[in-house]
């Protein structure tokens, strides 16, 4: 770590975690409701508060860490002090203030009631007031020494705007339901599918740079590629979300074709993660734990985003497994994998720079048992869901079994993904635990 | 390297310049296609109720939504008025045991527009989804269409299938005739005073024949 601006990224990720925690928290309390019959918290934290809180805390956490490590790998690309160590904070405080303010008003039905962006307008424009802060900060710190902007910073930046702008499309209320939907997926879709794949190629390119040694070059080559393509897959590719919403037949053709496409990036992103960890078994150090999570990050985001995505992508299939189990297995997956896993690579690689820690410290048993049970249990869960979604397809949609009669018959797989994310709890502990170790300076030594 | 690179740009770009055109065009043809002229006052205030309660945390809503609870959709054709109405004042009436939906205390100044909301959400064409069931694996009597679509699974069993909470029906033909089923479908308490069990008096005449014949037929 170069600069003391820097140390805005540890700020951040405390904020992030244990909202990353209390989203499990409220994953657990939803899939509960799954399994059990009985709801004794039916009517003070019905299911939909449970889920529209586990979808909110997703987005936020994630949000609030990508952000932490921009302000890390910017300071450090563009060779500067953060043009606004004041205005970050500002930014976070805001941001936090109203992501608590929203999450509080979902137990009284203060809620937009559209998934993912229930929050009420007027926290919407506060949440828009929190990232054009963001988003001056950053630019603000570009423009100080612009002739160091990198092809890498330059994608992030646009992610970031991209970011921005699409979130407008989630404000107005619509009379319109299919219309209303139409541009939710400007933000859903246009987001995963586009600005947060740009921020995070932009971000592993800067991690594999600084972790692996590979030269910019080459990774900034790759990066155009993968960042052109998500573009041309995804941008049509929200076609494939509109089959079934009340939109035109031609949307089974345009979105099945560009979305059969959209896995290509993700596949060159985990060709270009290998060959890059490849060639850091040649370093002297190695932040193991950073290299790990982010490898492991561009497998499951190929998995889960590509795989599984693809799997469920073109209309012949869709017809019968949209709004199924089969979903939830997909958005767990692919978040997961693509955007969870990435956000904890960047924490175990900014966060021992920061606290100026040697990177092999001889507690790797913490890290290591952190790895395993978050992604094990991961992967149950994922695997619980898609053969719940399978029955369910099935049962519901081919039989024609009715849909609460169907719930009854996955109760077995849905308790299964309770036990995994039991386990998948203990595992974002350890991850907290271990992450608060890595966090803070090495005792002096000799004074242990 | 920068021919590949400028080729790739340029057709980024028309991607999204087609897909704005797409955009446009798409919301020409949405009204038709929506019947968006349907969209009335009381429909959209049903869309804002659904939105207050945030019913799509629960329920999906042309597949979108979430998956805890059925997708409503096609609702309005598949229960009817009458069952939906019935259904919205007090949920645990009609689904006394198992997965529940809070009771929201609604009015019938409420109810009233989210059922028109359901209404006109039916009639969106969605490109035939969902899909119709392919396996209906024997072929039942009308009656048993009746029994699913009305829920009396869900407290009731059949060879099987069902529910347990109230007394199963595999036999029920030797146990009451018509006349008796009939006086328990509008009137449960008619026969035990204390009975949960929610009436179907304002279930249509002949659609209660029917389930009487095909209950009695269960020997």
């Amino acid at each position: 770590m170069r600069y003391q601006s820097q140390k805005l990224a540890r700020e951040y990720f405390w904020a992030a975690l244990p909202l990353f925690f209390l989203q499990v928290v409220f994953g657990i309390l939803a899939s509960i409701k799954y399994v059990w019959g009985f709801d004794p918290l039916l009517n003070s934290i019905p299911f939909n508060v449970a889920r529209t809180i586990h979808l909110n805390l997703l987005v936020f956490w994630l949000l609030l860490a990508l952000m932490g490590a921009t302000y890390y790998m910017v300071a450090d690309e563009i060779q500067t002090e953060i043009y606004s160590i004041r205005l970050a904070r500002i930014q976070l405080g805001i941001l936090l203030a109203s992501g608590v303010a929203a999450i509080l008003g979902y137990f009284f039905q203060w809620s937009f009631g559209m998934p993912f962006l229930e929050q009420p307008t007027l926290i919407k424009v506060v949440i828009v007031v929190g990232a054009l802060i963001f988003l001056y900060n950053i630019a603000m710190t570009m423009f100080r020494n612009h002739h160091q902007l990198t092809g890498t910073t330059a994608t992030l930046l646009g992610g970031m705007v991209m970011l921005a702008v699409m979130f407008l499309f989630g404000i107005p209320f619509m009379p319109n339901l299919s219309t209303q939907y139409y541009f939710w997926w400007w933000v859903i879709h246009l987001w995963v599918e586009g600005a947060w794949e740009l921020i995070a190629a932009a971000l592993v390119a800067w991690a594999l740079i600084k972790l692996t040694g590979v030269s910019r070059r080459r990774v900034e080559g790759w990066v155009f590629a993968e960042v052109v393509l998500v573009l041309l897959t995804g941008i049509i590719g929200t076609g494939h979300h509109y089959y079934w919403i009340g939109t035109p037949h031609y949307w089974l053709w345009w979105g099945a074709i560009f979305s059969a496409a959209e896995p290509l990036p993700i596949m060159l992103m985990l060709v270009d993660a290998v060959r890059s960890l490849l060639k850091a078994r040649t370093l002297a150090t190695v932040n193991t734990m950073a290299l790990a999570w982010l490898g492991a990050s561009a497998f499951v985001h190929f998995m889960g985003a590509g795989v599984w995505g693809f799997g469920q992508t073109l209309p012949q299939i869709n017809r019968w497994t949209h709004g199924t189990q089969i979903t939830a297995s997909h958005g767990h997956f692919a978040f997961w994998g693509a955007y969870g896993m990435l956000a904890i690579a960047l924490m175990y690689a900014i966060l021992p720079e920061i606290s100026g820690r040697k990177q092999r410290n001889g507690a790797e048993g913490l890290s290591f048992s952190a790895f395993v049970c978050l992604n094990l249990s991961m992967i149950f869960m994922v695997m619980a869901l898609l053969i719940a979604g399978i029955v369910q397809v099935y049962l519901q949609r081919v039989m024609g079994l009715d849909f609460l009669e169907v719930q009854n018959q996955l109760r077995l797989w849905l308790a299964v993904r309770l036990v995994a994310g039991g386990v998948f709890t203990v595992g974002a502990v350890l991850l907290l635990g271990d992450l608060y170790r890595l966090a803070r300076p090495l005792p002096a030594a000799g004074s242990a | 390297m920068t021919t590949s690179r400028s080729i790739l740009s340029v057709l980024t770009i028309i991607s999204a310049v087609v897909f704005l055109g797409m955009t446009i065009d798409t919301l020409r043809k949405l009204p038709a296609q929506t019947h968006s002229d349907q969209i009335s006052a009381q429909v959209v205030e049903g869309k804002r109720l659904w939105q207050h309660y945030d019913c799509n945390d629960c329920h999906t809503i042309l597949g979108i939504g979430g998956y805890y609870a059925p997708d409503v959709t096609k609702s309005y054709t598949v229960r009817g008025d009458a069952w939906l109405r019935q259904f919205l004042k007090d949920p645990a009436a009609m689904y006394p045991t198992g997965r529940q939906m809070p009771n929201f205390h609604l009015t019938d100044a409420q109810v009233a527009p989210l059922l028109a909301y359901l209404k006109w959400v039916s009639e969106v064409d969605t490109n035939g989804w969902p899909p119709a069931p392919k396996g209906v694996a024997r072929q039942e009597p009308a009656g048993h269409a009746i029994f699913l679509a009305q829920h009396c699974n869900t407290c009731h069993a059949i060879q099987g299938s069902g529910g347990t909470l109230a007394p199963d029906l595999t036999h029920e033909g030797s146990r009451h005739d018509q006349a008796w089923i009939l006086d328990q479908l509008n009137d449960p308490r008619s026969h035990k005073a204390d009975s949960i069990m929610p009436s179907f008096a304002q279930l249509p005449g002949t659609e209660k024949d029917e389930l009487a014949e095909y209950l009695v037929s269960l020997k």
